[in-house]
């Protein structure tokens, strides 16, 4: 057990929990935040996915060892914002929203993806969604969607 | 914001519960965190056939408990269309990964440790993989094979083999449950919330009231969640008899991928007679799916899938066997299509070889077989309603260009190819299901506000009845959508509308609900509570000999076409999908929309099960158990699909609506292993057509 | 008892592996899959563990002389948005993995978990690469090729730490990196291959060919090379199948759940083939 200090969703936060505690089960069991989600357990599905220093990773792979003094963002907290808000729109509007469950994850690698290039390519966006795994849609809707994101949010990425 | 449905039905509108899925606040199982919870694992056989000789526990500290076949109070078989499939193993194993017992106590870390410290001592018995051992078999007939064989000018025989295909749900199997007094209740990630009633009020020895089941949202199925959770619905039911707290029970993706039902695999042997004028005459097929340990639903994808024998084609003369094979692995079960994959890729594959064998056009001979309205099926029922194919496949061939393409990729160098295939599914239960066994029971209930509040069991895991079914009764209606409630099912409030299963729900479930709201729109009282209960009830017209499997299979019957382009790599193997296209005659879209993404979600799924998805066992040990191993389509496997839909209302169905749901998946991997066959110029009779199948095939000729 | 320990920087680090036995971890994104038990408990590991992700004086790029020097932590996705990184090995890291694994993965904790299908090590090992390894009292550079010795087998001593990486200055006419996964993203490879060449005037001066995922290592043959080099480019372009069949003994894969044998030499053998006449 140690201390870890980190920023959470905007807020300094201290978690008293084992290093090699997996971030995911942080969110999860200690913070009760559980819009990121298990999937597979090894960084293959996206599901777990979060933002850490402005950039997605799984954070089933995260130990909590690794989190100290970085800044965390989780749907939760990106929830609140504009950006947010826009990507949900054209998720809702293109229809690519089916069980849900990658879906979290889906809306912070368009972020992470958006946040770095602001015009993705349709080819681009596909490579940003690389590593978040659904198996209800095709893909093909959700690449619309945050298509649809880049050209509503003018100005916000 | 009111909303009212003015316009045509197929009309997108926004799915009601997209909000909270995007935001990560709809709560699946997994989520639900309960005062005092305790957290159960499964301790599972390590080896596929043996008797249990011995199993020393454990020392149990304070507050773990362990749940055995021993305190089962009620029957120890999970109660499901074949009764064979134990609750627990009792004295013998019959698969790796069988559930034996449940560990279950507080601190999950804890209740692993003491699993894991388990001891059993096993007498192995020699394990069976082949087929060998039939459990369930069936036959039909139509008119007379034998003559038609006997006389024919020519007789082609081949031999097809389909591999698992695992649904990869995103969200693995979990249930919650509760005491509540002397109800036992179970929240979990289900298809079927009677299913799992049913099941726990026999293992429970319990009664109506005792028993009650919730859906929670469901993170993907595909058939996956249709009978397995009734197996660890009656498991946790057990031990929620030893505790008065709640208890947790979640797979890992390992444990789920080994251990959970997949898509039989199978091996179909097909036959056809010609005749002098190169018309196909007669045709006989032997299906053999693996089982896997257990029966379960075997025997049903079994005849879905003979019943599929001769898919949007007219034969005289027909003649099916099957078999269902017990072999030492896990049991196999319910998959969108339900043994109708195996069999449509089967007579795809045929009949385009049997021209090619024959030296024929493969595209014409398809076409001169190609069933009609009024003709009868293999099994002798009625096509009773129009049949737009012909329609259908002009659509296709002009999107895609197929016959110029064909043509410039036969004269160019490169491993180019573009596939067809033709294909149909029928709508809802095979046979007699729906009236004899699951005569199904739907309820609108109006409350004083003249809210109408949906009461069916039909679960939305994605595919969308929460929106549809509340914008058609709202249609109907002729009220606001906001006006119109659907909650998730809870078998304490909703009857028992059957199973999330077999493209039945928008045709028959909705249909019955429109039913029941028409009346409801009839009787109408403003500000009054009221309830309108509607009762399934088969159309005359359906005639069906269970026992003889002939007569109309299904009351209606979707159709589709698919055509894929493909590349493949000479140097690699691996084939690259260019392009989809597709046009499909469903009914009606209740919203187009969500059908767009039933149609792309299940052909990207069929094309997968054609080209890409690998798992096999080592001794009935799965060797891909995780996501990483097991392959499924990323973002950027994924072609451009255009797609279109057309307008052939059936008139029984909601507004027109047949069954979407499995169609989409059907045609998709025979389209693509016809593309490749195209491409590399061999027969492909086998999928998945890996890059690994693909170089045998070119280097052995 | 296992403890874990976040190291506070750099000479922290090399100071609690002077003193007792670590397992390093940098990204995670290997170990916490390797050792992971089941969700919600920790990843339970055999050995104490040292945690350096929060090393950021390990990330850096810099041109130094005669290489360039990248610091054992940079991550993939840094590198891949940094021009003096080398064609060959961008071109490896944008299709390695995810974009998740990409911002967590390092080339040290590639080094460090040895796989023989690692892609980035294939890279690597063309570019001669150098590790550069230090303890508390000591510094070595060696080159990378003795520093992974079969799958999951290192040189790394115990109270050692890759602190960079190094490689060469060196240019070439072409480089290419292909690999064969089960799926067009995110996968493991059944083979990877890093080609570069380079001509003088029609002479191949400089060949080089690695090969992932169809030996215990990397796998990649200087005789074989020296065999190539001083040829002109249409004699090379000629003698196509003699110099696959030079390296056709040397391709020994396995078969796995990913693929087989046959179909992984084959490929690799093509893949070499084609990089050839493409030249």
């Amino acid at each position: 057990m140690a201390e870890v200090t980190f920023t959470l969703n905007g807020e300094r936060t201290t978690v008293d929990a084992p290093l090699n505690m997996r971030f995911l089960d942080v969110l999860r069991v200690k913070k009760n935040l559980t819009g990121q989600k298990e999937g597979c357990g090894e960084g293959e599905c996206g599901a777990c996915a979060i933002l850490l220093d402005g950039h997605i990773v799984n954070s089933c792979l995260l130990p909590l060892g690794s989190v100290s003094g970085r800044d965390v963002v989780t749907i939760e907290g990106f929830k609140q914002t504009e950006r947010f808000r826009t990507i949900q729109e054209a998720f809702v509007h293109e229809g690519a929203v089916q069980c849900g469950i990658c879906t979290p994850g889906m809306v912070i690698a368009a972020e992470s993806l958006l946040r770095h290039n602001p015009r993705p390519t349709d080819e681009e966006i596909r490579i940003g969604l690389s590593g978040n795994l659904c198996r209800c849609t095709g893909y093909n809707m959700i690449v619309a969607a945050v298509k649809r994101a880049t050209k509503r949010g003018e100005g916000l990425w | 914001m009111t909303m009212r449905i003015k316009e045509d039905i197929s009309k997108a509108i926004d799915k009601v519960d997209s909000r909270e899925k995007i935001d990560g606040s709809a709560p699946f199982t997994a989520d639900i965190q309960l005062e005092g919870m305790l957290h159960a694992r499964t301790f599972r056989a390590s080896v596929p056939k043996a008797l249990i000789k011995d199993i020393r526990l454990p020392e149990l500290p304070e507050g773990y408990f362990a749940v055995t076949r021993e305190d089962i109070p009620g029957k120890n078989i999970v109660k499901m269309i074949y009764e064979d499939w134990p609750v627990f193993a009792e004295k013998e194993v019959n698969h790796i990964g069988e559930p034996i017992l449940l560990l279950v106590g507080p601190d999950k870390e804890k209740v692993q440790d003491l699993l894991e410290a388990i001891e059993i001592d096993y007498e192995e018995k020699k394990p069976v993989f082949d087929f060998t051992e039939s459990v369930v078999d069936f036959s039909f007939a139509k008119n007379d094979a034998d003559t038609a064989f006997r006389e024919a000018e020519k007789t082609i025989e081949k031999v097809y083999e389909t591999g698992y295909q695992e649904q990869a749900y995103i969200e693995p199997q979990a249930f919650v449950g509760y005491k509540e007094g002397d109800t036992t209740t179970l929240v979990g990630s289900i298809q079927c919330p009677y299913y799992v009633k049913n099941a726990v009020m026999e293992t429970l020895a319990a009664g109506e009231n005792e028993v009650r089941v919730i859906q929670a949202p469901v993170g993907g199925a595909f058939g996956g969640k249709e009978e397995f959770p009734s197996l660890t619905a009656c498991q946790l039911a057990v031990a929620l008899q030893k505790t008065d707290r709640p208890i947790k029970l979640v797979y890992d993706r390992e444990e789920d991928m080994e251990v959970t039902t997949k898509r039989h695999p199978a091996k179909v042997k097909m036959e056809a007679a010609i005749d002098k004028t190169g018309r196909i005459t007669g045709m006989r097929s032997h299906v053999a799916l693996d089982g896997g340990a257990y029966i379960g639903l075997s025997g049903v994808v079994l005849s879905r899938g003979m019943l599929a024998v001769t898919n949007a084609y007219t034969i005289e003369n027909v003649a099916v066997k099957g078999d269902v094979f017990r072999t030492n692995t896990v049991p196999n079960g319910a998959f969108r299509g339900f043994g109708a994959p195996q069999m449509i890729f089967s007579i795809e594959m045929f009949i385009h070889h049997i021209a090619q064998d024959l030296g024929l056009d493969t595209y014409d001979f398809r076409r001169r077989h190609l069933v009609k309205q009024g003709d009868r099926t293999a099994t002798a029922g009625l096509y009773r309603d129009p049949i737009i194919l012909p329609e259908m496949i002009e659509k296709a061939v002009e999107m895609s260009d197929y016959h110029e393409k064909k043509k410039a990729f036969a004269e160019s160098d490169e491993w180019k190819g573009i596939g067809m295939s033709f294909f149909f599914h029928g709508c809802g239960f095979t046979g007699s299901g729906e009236s004899d066994i699951i005569k199904a029971q739907v309820k609108l209930r109006k409350d004083e506000e003249d809210n109408v509040h949906i009461l069916v069991a039909a679960v939305d895991m994605g595919q969308g009845p929460k929106t549809t079914f509340r914008k058609l009764v709202a249609k109907v209606l002729d009220i606001p959508l906001e006006k119109v409630v659907f909650n998730y099912p809870d078998t304490r409030y909703v009857p028992d509308s059957g199973p999330t299963v077999a493209s039945r729900t928008m045709m028959v479930v909705g249909g019955l609900l429109a039913r029941a709201a028409k009346r409801l729109g009839e009787e109408w009282e403003e500000s009054s509570e009221q309830v309108v209960v509607e009762q399934y009830k088969q159309p005359e017209y359906i005639e069906w000999d269970e026992e003889k499997m002939q007569g109309d299979a299904y009351p209606a019957y979707s159709w589709g076409v698919n055509v894929v382009e493909v590349e493949i790599s000479k140097a690699t193997y691996e084939p690259t999908i260019k392009n989809v296209w597709s046009v499909y005659d469903l009914g009606k879209a209740i919203d187009e929309r969500i059908v767009l993404g039933q149609i792309e979600g299940g052909q990207v799924q069929g094309l997968a099960y054609g080209y890409q998805e690998v798992m096999g066992h080592n001794n009935g040990r799965i060797m891909q158990k995780n996501l990483t191993d097991y392959i499924i389509p990323t973002a950027v496997d994924v072609p451009k699909m255009k797609s279109l839909v057309m307008d052939n209302p059936y008139p029984l169905g909601p507004y027109g609506a047949k069954g979407v749901g499995e169609l989409t998946l059907v045609g998709a991997a025979p389209a693509v292993a016809l593309a490749i066959e195209d491409a590399i110029g061999r027969q492909i009779k086998k999928i998945p057509a890996t890059p690994e199948y693909i170089m045998e095939l070119i280097r052995n000729g | 008892m296992v403890t874990h320990h976040i190291a506070k920087d750099y000479q922290d680090a090399l100071e609690k592996l002077s003193e007792g036995t670590y397992r390093i971890l940098a990204g995670g994104t290997d170990l916490m899959v390797r050792n992971r038990r089941l969700s919600e408990t920790p990843v339970p590991f055999a050995s104490d563990v040292l945690y350096i992700h929060n090393l950021d004086e390990l990330r850096y790029v810099s041109e130094e002389k005669g290489h360039l020097a990248i610091g054992a932590l940079t991550s993939y996705e840094d590198l891949l948005h940094d021009e003096r990184v080398p064609t060959v090995l961008r071109d490896c890291l944008r299709i390695l993995a995810s974009p998740a694994i990409r911002k967590m993965g390092t080339l040290a904790g590639n080094i460090g978990n040895a796989s023989p299908a690692g892609d980035s090590l294939v890279v690597l090992r063309l570019l001669d690469a150098q590790c550069v390894l230090e303890s508390k009292d000591s510094t070595r550079t060696i080159p990378y090729k003795e520093v992974v010795t079969g799958p999951g087998k290192t040189v790394i001593g115990k109270r050692e730490i890759i602190k960079e990486i190094r490689l060469p200055e060196a240019s070439f006419d072409k480089t290419v990196f292909w690999k064969v996964g089960g799926r067009k993203a995110d996968a493991i490879s059944k083979v990877a291959f890093g080609g570069a060449v380079k001509f003088s005037d029609e002479n191949v001066a400089d060949f080089r060919l690695s090969l992932g995922a169809v030996a215990p290592k990397t796998l990649r043959d200087e005789d074989v090379e020296r065999g190539v080099k001083g040829k002109t480019k249409t004699e090379m372009k000629d003698s196509a199948e003699e110099i696959v069949a030079a390296y056709a003994p040397l391709v020994r894969p396995i078969s796995d759940q990913r693929s087989n044998a046959a179909y992984r030499k084959e490929v690799a053998l093509n893949m070499i083939r084609q990089f050839i006449t493409s030249l």
